[in-house]
């Protein structure tokens, strides 16, 4: 009696078998015309750079309704094209359409020489000059910031720090109680020695990282995937559109090694964010003095940062206008999905009208 | 099987001729190229259909899949550590793969005898290298250990899903397929949010990081040998660097604090006879007079960072956004500034 449990005709099974190779052979010839694929497809302009950043400026088709641009700060893990992956799926374009004036950081791609920068360099230097850029730019005291996973987490310290110079606060996908029960890359990370890690490898290198995402979901994402692919192979758009993920998630930035170790044993390891003990710069986090008014967008199924590690904010955020908005999908989908270019934008475009 | 000291120390002379070799044969410009790279799409692809290749194969041959888990995902972007694979060629002796009895007792005799105390002129060479085949043997059984937590997590799948029984909607070896890798991913998450998985994953890549930066000690000595630069040197320079533009930022921006504060104090002076007009002014009208004078400063800050950094490329975006914010704060008086704008 052999292990296989089920009793699928074996003829059939063959015949299976048979026509999934001519797919794939079939498949090759979409693959050898598939141009070069290309992320970020809005206009836009550089207002400011600085070592490997950029300050993007987004040129909608129509002026800008709103008085209070928007800065979106991303994470520095992948590069920040998800946000405006291609025409019909943008969170960028979206957002221009709803009448933002929105500006994003592009933190560049760190090499040997940016193996020092801090989370100090990056919250209170980067992201806050181009705070400053953007306010001298529009003769304002504040701007609406909108921070996206770790991105997010630096919003939230940004604002901690700078309250002045943030009018209103929204966080996506964004981590504050690192220990939560379903948190998979922080549960691995507990243990591991950072210092040792950090002092050995210097910058992480991007591959690295790309790893660790792949064994959160080692079958899914390293080969139920591409098994998949094969589906699509006769289409060539579908296709364009999976090999465009494919390069914004393996067209990845490596991570600044003083502050992937901060981030990594501060947050990941001892969850200081939630508690007010985090520091930048020698300076203490306290969320409680945030009391602009925040909007908490968080994926329902996200597998990188749970919902349970984004909610908590409500309990530490000094602010009396909190409001927390669920989408339902997934890490990725709430930038890219269908349903989410209908939903996200115009409800972040409320929110900050109304205020 | 190296059980005797003299075999060993036999053994140890030739891994350090062969690591001399070895090193040497990096300068060699006669070497072969090494393997051109594939074309990632077809790479990616062709991984992930192998899988499922390999998946079909044990399928219909009633046998579970090897360690699925890690087709394709060699450890942290290194290949593991392969029988017969150590540093500079030394390692256990064939059919002795790690998490076997027989690596576990060469690695047990190795360990002994690399724990003995090395001697004369080269005592310190002897003794990182010593260090280094330690912390291989330690990797190799940490990597030994992932696997087999991998491959009873794949079990444990396995054993599931045959004691679902035959599901009604079961008509294809990819409906089969995609219930398996559903099976195989809830034992994974399960056993990934263990204490267990924790401890060895930890081990592992801890283990993997000691190895690294004792390779890399190997790599420096020659390096200084050789007379060339080190990662070492260049992460000096870096850090150093980092702290001087650190501290000029700091010092920047105490700067940009005493011009508002003497803005400040000059505007409370005011010019001869400014003391009658400033006698009914409010505090707001004094602030209201700094405010220019805290954004002149910043602009001129601002300028002379871009100048003192030298990247001339960024110039030309500088000075443009400069030219376009001295014009917006000519027409944006303060006071609309701080209204309400939406």
């Amino acid at each position: 009696m052999s292990a296989n449990p089920f009793h699928i005709d074996p003829e059939r099974a063959r015949a299976e078998v048979e026509a999934f190779r001519r797919k794939v052979e079939a498949g090759m010839e979409t693959l050898k015309n598939v141009g070069p694929i290309e992320l970020g497809t809005t206009p836009r302009e550089a207002v400011y750079t600085e070592d490997k950043l950029t300050l993007w400026h987004f040129k909608g088709t129509k002026k800008p309704s709103a008085k209070v641009p928007l800065l979106i700060c991303y994470a520095l893990v992948n590069t920040p094209w998800m946000v405006d992956l291609q025409e019909d799926r943008s969170m960028v374009r979206n957002l221009l359409e709803q009448g933002e004036d929105v500006y994003l950081i592009d933190w560049g791609y760190p090499d040997g020489a940016d193996r020092w920068l801090t989370l100090e360099d990056y919250i209170d230097g980067y992201l806050d000059r181009c705070v400053d850029v953007i306010r001298r730019r529009h003769a304002l005291d504040a701007i609406n910031l909108l921070g996206i996973c770790q991105g997010g987490v630096f919003s939230l310290c940004y604002a901690a720090l700078h309250g002045d110079k943030v009018k209103n606060l929204i966080t996506m996908v964004t981590p504050v109680d690192f220990h939560t029960p379903d948190n998979m890359l922080s549960h691995w990370a507990r243990n591991v020695d950072i210092d040792l890690f950090v002092d050995t490898i210097g910058n992480v290198p991007a591959d690295l990282m790309n790893f660790a995402y792949l064994t959160l979901k080692p079958l899914r994402l390293n080969q139920q995937k591409y098994v998949a692919m094969v589906d699509i192979l006769d289409n060539p758009k579908e296709v364009e559109n999976f090999l465009r993920m494919e390069k914004w998630i393996f067209d990845s930035p490596d991570q600044a090694g003083e502050t992937f170790r901060q981030f990594t044993r501060d947050f990941f390891q001892k969850n200081l964010l939630i508690q007010g003990k985090a520091t930048v710069g020698g300076k203490v986090i306290d969320l409680g003095t945030i009391t602009q008014p925040v909007l908490n967008i968080y994926a329902e199924q996200d597998h990188l940062v749970p919902p349970a590690a984004s909610l908590p904010l409500k309990d530490v955020v000094g602010s009396k206008d909190y409001t927390v908005l669920p989408f339902p999908g997934g890490h990725i989908g709430i930038y890219v999905s269908g349903r989410a270019q209908k939903l996200v934008p115009p409800a972040i475009h409320e929110w900050l009208a109304a205020r | 099987m190296a059980d005797k000291p003299n075999d060993f120390i036999d053994q140890y002379q030739a891994f350090v001729r062969q690591g001399v070799e070895a090193w040497a044969k990096q300068f060699d410009p006669g070497a072969a190229p090494t393997e051109a790279p594939s074309a990632d799409i077809v790479g990616r692809l062709f991984a992930g259909l192998g899988g499922f290749g390999d998946w079909m194969r044990a399928f219909t041959s009633g046998e579970s899949p090897a360690t699925p888990f890690a087709h394709g995902t060699p450890p942290f972007g290194q290949p593991g550590p392969a029988e017969g694979f150590a540093p500079f060629g030394y390692g256990p002796p064939p059919g002795a793969a790690p998490g076997s009895d027989g690596f576990d007792e060469w690695a047990r005799v190795a360990r002994e005898t690399l724990s003995m105390p090395a001697l004369g002129l080269t005592r310190e060479q002897q003794e990182e290298q010593q260090a280094l085949l330690r912390a291989w043997i330690d990797y190799a059984q940490q990597y030994a250990r992932y696997q087999a937590l991998l491959q009873r997590v794949q079990d444990r799948a396995g054993d599931t899903m045959r004691s679902q029984g035959m599901p009604t909607d079961a008509d294809s070896l990819r409906t089969v397929y995609d219930r398996w890798v559903n099976f195989s991913e809830e034992s994974y998450a399960q056993a990934a949010m263990s204490e267990e998985f924790r401890e060895v994953y930890a081990a592992l890549v801890n283990a993997q990081m000691h190895l690294k930066v004792l390779q890399q000690r190997q790599v420096e000595r020659f390096a200084v040998q050789a007379g060339l630069p080190t990662r070492r040197e260049v992460d000096s320079l870096g850090e150093r660097l980092q702290a001087v533009r650190r501290e000029l930022r700091q010092m920047q921006g105490l700067a940009t604090e005493v011009e508002v504060l003497r803005a400040e104090v000059a505007a409370l002076r005011g010019a001869p006879g400014a003391a009658e007009r400033r006698s009914g002014a409010s505090r707001k009208d004094v602030g209201a007079k700094a405010a220019p004078a805290r954004a002149a400063v910043k602009k001129v800050s601002a300028r002379k960072v871009a100048t003192k950094s030298g990247a001339t490329k960024k110039s030309a975006v500088a000075k443009n956004a400069a030219g376009k914010k001295a014009a917006a704060k000519k027409v944006a008086p303060k006071k609309v500034a701080r209204g309400k704008t939406r």
